[in-house]
């Protein structure tokens, strides 16, 4: 019988939000970004309480985190986004299993790249002059011109 | 004033020569920082081993119980397994999602071979199929073609399973030689590890994983699970005994099975092939 994974949510922001007083009581949140899985059967039967398995991309051969699937076949985990890259998540129930990845800070990383490849843009350019220094040495060389003409231009004593 | 002239120009030139060196100056920073390109590992020599297995599970090595009552012992199950190709994708391939297996980093056995999945007990290892030389990374696809055999007990056949099956006291020995050829592309190994990570110098084991339970069905599991209601149970084929002995190929199971189980028969074949727990694309048999 396959299985099927369905991703129902994987977003959100991290950041913290300003304390709720309330009564002498600090109430803070944040909000993180969520990945929530829900898994079936072809037949829509859920997988209820199906072993679940999360692998983090620095490290797939264990498990960053393990736990079980809901009656409803649900499960969700907050992936680190210290850890970019592609997160796997496995998903096993008497004899029969599923192994899906999922993209965690794939726009941080593309972003990432990009700067990397923006200073490796800009890394070349930079082997040639500067505005400032190509005028300087524009006008030095005019005047070491006009210099070098008077010097041979000058009379005899 | 003569003398003053050519001072002056000996301070242009030598500005000049200055500015024009600058550059190279600030220029030396960003060089040393730039990235290097690394020749691959594997074109350094840094290889590792993936070492192929195929693997029948527990239902051909010990036996079980289809969903119709027989016990089933197999003596033999040969599998001719060809083009084992295992790679690198990036993205990951998912068989299920139906997507394309877009591989970064493949290696290919040499050479079809066969294999017998009933050898060895229980407690051993899956059977080795092939070692193959190969760069280090996660291996996360596999695929093979089954072919019929060359050579061999089992010419002829891409699958030839030989065995007893017995029940309510009767016992009938049995030969299917199946001659389909089927072509199975996988992702990831699924199961109690995580096989296909290798490292240089290492070794790392990929799995070809065969369910024949998919076929006659589980005993052990309820009527209507799914592993059941698909499969074809063995009554079907002990129906095809002659002198109490079923002796039968594809062409055998077409001409003398009904059509409905043959229709069955046929549409459980692409479902034999697994990584572990994982399932897989079959790209031959379902496309006909």
């Amino acid at each position: 019988m396959k299985q099927h994974l369905i991703w129902l949510l994987a977003l959100g922001l991290g950041g913290w939000g300003l304390p709720v007083l309330a009564h002498g009581l600090t109430v803070e949140y944040r909000q993180v970004s969520r990945v929530e899985i829900e898994a079936r059967f072809e037949t829509g039967e859920p997988m209820a309480n199906a072993q679940v398995l999360v692998y983090a991309p620095n490290n797939p051969t264990v498990a960053w985190q393990n736990g079980n699937t809901d009656d409803q076949g649900r499960f969700s985990f907050t992936p680190d986004t210290a850890q970019p890259g592609n997160w796997e998540v496995m998903v096993r129930q008497a004899g029969h299993g599923d192994l899906t990845t999922i993209p965690v800070g794939a726009s941080a990383a593309a972003d990432s790249a990009d700067v990397e490849v923006a200073a490796n843009s800009l890394i070349s350019p930079s082997t040639g002059l500067s505005p400032i220094q190509r005028g300087l040495t524009i006008g030095s060389v005019i005047w070491g011109c006009i210099g070098t003409a008077l010097f041979f231009a000058r009379g005899k004593r | 004033m003569q003398r003053n002239t050519f001072k002056l120009a000996a301070v242009g030139v030598l500005g000049s020569v200055t500015l024009v060196m600058l550059p190279g100056c600030g220029s030396s920073s960003p060089t040393a920082t730039a990235p290097e390109t690394a020749a691959p590992a594997s074109a350094n020599g840094k290889t590792g081993t993936l070492l192929i297995r195929a693997n029948g599970e527990d239902f051909v090595r010990e036996g079980f119980t289809t969903k119709d009552g027989w016990e089933i012992s197999f003596d033999h199950v040969y599998v001719s397994l060809a083009d084992i190709t295992a790679a690198q994708t990036d993205p990951p391939f998912e068989p299920e999602a139906g997507g394309k297996l877009e591989a970064q980093t493949e290696v290919k056995a040499v050479g079809p071979e066969v294999i017998d999945l009933a050898e060895g007990d229980a407690a051993a290892d899956p059977i080795a199929v092939t070692a193959i030389e190969a760069p280090p990374g996660h291996f996360n696809a596999l695929a093979w073609r089954m072919v019929p055999a060359e050579s061999g007990p089992s010419v002829g056949s891409s699958i030839w399973m030989q065995g007893t099956a017995t029940k309510d006291g009767s016992t009938i020995p049995f030969t299917i030689k199946v001659n389909e050829e089927l072509a199975f592309t996988c992702g990831d190994f699924v199961g109690d590890e995580r096989k296909g990570i290798l490292a240089a110098g290492d070794q790392a084991d990929l799995e070809a994983t065969f369910h024949f339970d998919h076929l006659f069905g589980d005993g052990s599991a309820p009527a209507d699970d799914g592993i059941n209601t698909g499969a074809l149970g063995f009554d079907p084929i002990a129906g095809l005994a002659q002198n109490n002995v079923v002796d039968v190929d594809s062409a055998a199971l077409q001409a003398r099975l009904s059509e409905t189980d043959y229709t069955t028969f046929l549409a459980i074949l692409p479902s034999l092939g697994h990584v572990g727990e994982g399932h897989c694309q079959e790209m031959n048999l379902t496309a006909l």
